[in-house]
């Protein structure tokens, strides 16, 4: 029983690394960066403040050299371990030093590791809100606290969705509505609620962290997720692709997104520790019949 | 008589002592909680989508017939030889329940941020429950029926869910109580009962539906939790002039509108209690983090520690301890007391919405349970209770 096991686990991995070094052999779509569109880059689970925070945030500067993104959103678990003054100069303040001296607004959502009362750090862009949105461009983003996902901010959800008049509709939060990582996988508790609203509202992409592992969900009713919780975090081979949700994913190392919406497209790439392209795409904004409520 | 109909007989039979049994040792409520573990971790789509449906009718609206009658036993015990009779005896137990509450709900705001996860700390009221049935029934387990600790242990519980209540609405996040609104709807309610009373109905009726509906109502508008809703109405239906003991039930007999009341409603409560676990017990086991294990180790070192250290400061100011009661017994109590199950997963459910959060305080709720095993062994180490030497 434990050697099936331990053999069906080793196949696992293998069939999760090569499906790592498939990815990696295809030529990366790249983006377009143009002027004018909407530029931002995505990180969960980054607030370790070790050396692999610090060495992600460096591909991140070096990325911003030649695509200018404009902001950072951050999928939760900003920060690990302590919270004090101290701990947001070692784990924010000083990886993404020359980031911030840049100009880049980080827009943040909360985990379950961080402390409620880090929605007032200023660097975060919260305004003193567990939940919040923003526009961008062409774009509605919303950020939403899914470690309480209470009435009131469901109703909040809905009302701001229903009012969204942009054309790209764009959520992200900590806890992944589809995930494949063994550690965690999907917060069915969280789908049940908020899947139905992200349908009828017309939400084009989601992101989420969480899992410390790169996956991209093929389309459920007729939505792209994302879980990227790797910025920081890692659980090296937790996948275990599932054929029915899985589009492409990467758990061999620390990875984060580069996201462009130009037009009626959205071009991505998740980028690893070590600056390799390992997923790229480009998703056509989808027409409100594409999605089944 | 034929065969088949003497089985049919054996069957119906079976049926009112066995429902009877279930009922008297609590056995609904765990059982709709092991149902709710292993569904929502096989079928967690059905289960959500399923207990997310009936969530408001269980937990805001059947959950109130079962505090009822949690109040009910309270009431009846301020009656000549109940155990809050007379309430100078509930002084050194409502003293130790300030330590026994005070103390499980820092360490678990301690414990939380140490284990990553400060966002938990929020749940800190969870700490302050006590399941009174389970502790009396637990109680008498280890300590016989008539040993003092029993009734100390069940005054100790209703004075922490009492403060637990209270620190529930106080902690309730992103809740915009409306309370004077709500106090006036709810004096209207009381002023009802206490017609009803003064006229002298008998039938439980008129008080249910007049004055427990309007308190139902007055609850739902001030956002508080409707849950209680009974519990300030209870007080005013007349009751039998002396306790037959908490949690005995009242005889079929009884004539009182309180033990009426009690007869009518004692199974359907349990039948709400099954469901309440059912709804409020489904934890993703994936979803659990280290920061699980704050609840169970603050309760189950900080309630006998705290106990200790109320009694303590109770026995400074001039309290006694009563008979056969010292140290030892304390800290088993304790453990017996740190059960919070029923009550600690309705602080669960109206402190939290869904969510991570949600998940690991109930699983601390239920892994709180631990309580019960440990009570029996530390009694038999420390020789207390029924292992105590003759």
């Amino acid at each position: 029983m434990t050697l099936a096991r331990g053999r069906n686990r080793a196949l696992t991995l293998l069939i999760s690394a090569v499906a790592s070094a498939a990815i990696l052999a295809q030529a990366p779509q790249q983006l377009p960066n143009r002027s004018g569109s909407v530029k931002f880059a995505a990180i969960g689970d980054n607030g370790t403040g070790d050396k692999p925070e610090y060495e992600i945030a460096d591909q991140m500067v070096k990325a911003h050299a030649i695509f200018a993104f404009d902001f950072v959103i951050m999928l939760g678990d900003n920060m690990y371990g302590g919270q004090r003054p101290n701990d947001f100069v070692q784990k924010f303040e000083k990886p993404y030093a020359a980031l911030l001296s840049a100009g880049v607004k980080f827009q943040a959502s909360l985990g379950n590791h961080d402390q409620p009362s880090n929605v007032n750090y200023p660097p975060y862009n919260m305004g003193g809100q567990r939940y919040y949105t923003y526009t961008r461009g062409s774009a509605r983003f919303l950020a939403l606290d899914t470690t309480n996902m209470d009435q009131k901010q469901l109703a909040w959800v809905e009302t701001t969705l229903r009012d969204a008049k942009e054309d790209w509709k764009i959520c992200y939060f900590h806890h992944p509505l589809y995930s494949n990582a063994d550690r965690h996988g999907a917060s069915v508790d969280i789908r049940v609620r908020l899947e139905p609203l992200f349908t009828k509202y017309g939400v084009n992409v989601v992101f989420s962290g969480h899992d410390h592992v790169y996956e991209r969900i093929k389309p459920q009713n007729g939505i792209y997720y994302f879980v990227s919780g790797a910025a920081g975090q890692l659980r090296k081979g937790n996948m275990s692709p599932n054929p029915a949700e899985t589009a492409a994913s990467f758990d061999q190392d620390q990875s984060f997104m580069l996201v462009e919406i130009a037009g009626d497209e959205m071009y991505f790439q998740s980028i690893s520790r070590t600056g390799k392209i390992v997923d790229s795409g480009v998703i056509p904004r989808q027409k409100r019949a594409e999605m089944t409520p | 008589m034929t065969e088949h109909s003497r089985d049919r007989s054996g069957i119906w039979q079976v049926v009112p002592v066995a429902s009877r049994f279930t009922i008297e040792h609590l056995i609904l409520l765990p059982i709709g909680a092991l149902i709710a573990l292993v569904w929502a971790n096989t079928e967690p789509e059905s289960y959500y989508q399923f207990t997310y449906a009936i969530s408001f009718v269980v937990n805001d609206v059947a959950m109130v017939f079962f505090f009822a009658l949690i109040t009910k036993e309270v009431v009846e015990s301020t009656a000549p030889g109940g155990v809050l009779h007379p309430w100078r005896r509930t002084m050194l137990p409502v003293i130790a329940a300030v330590g026994a509450t005070a103390v499980p709900a820092l360490l678990h705001i301690e414990l939380v941020g140490l284990l990553d996860e400060p966002m938990l700390g929020v749940a800190w009221p969870v700490a302050l429950a006590t399941d009174l049935g389970l502790c009396y029934l637990v109680a008498r387990i280890v300590f016989r029926r008539h040993h003092p600790l029993v009734p100390f242990l069940l005054l100790l519980g209703v004075a922490s869910d009492a403060i637990g209540f209270f620190s529930v609405a106080l902690a309730s996040p992103d809740t915009d109580v409306r309370l004077v609104g709500g106090a006036g709807i709810l004096a209207v309610a009381i002023a009802i009962a206490a017609a009803l009373r003064r006229y002298k109905v008998k039938s439980f009726w008129p008080y249910l539906i007049f004055a427990g509906g309007l308190s139902w109502y007055a609850f739902y508008w001030s956002r508080l939790h409707p849950t209680l809703a009974l519990v300030p109405i209870v007080p005013f239906l007349p009751h039998a002039a002396r306790d037959p003991g908490f949690f005995v039930d009242a005889p079929e007999g009884a004539k009182d509108t309180l033990s009426r009341f009690e007869l009518w409603w004692r199974y359907p409560a349990q039948i709400a209690l099954f469901f309440f676990g059912l709804v409020n017990a489904g934890v993703s086991l994936r979803a659990l983090e280290p920061g699980t294990w704050g609840l169970p180790i603050a309760v189950l070192f900080g309630k006998p520690i705290g106990l200790l250290i109320g009694a303590g400061v109770a026995v400074i100011i001039g309290f006694h301890l009563p008979h056969r009661v010292g140290w030892r017994e304390l800290l088993v109590g304790g453990l017996v007391a740190a059960v919070g199950f029923s009550v600690g997963l309705f602080f669960c459910t109206a402190l939290l919405a869904a969510g991570q959060m949600r998940s690991e305080v109930s699983m601390g709720v239920l892994l709180s349970l631990a309580g019960v095993p440990l009570a029996l062994v530390a009694a038999k180490l420390l020789r207390v209770g029924r292992f105590a030497r003759s």
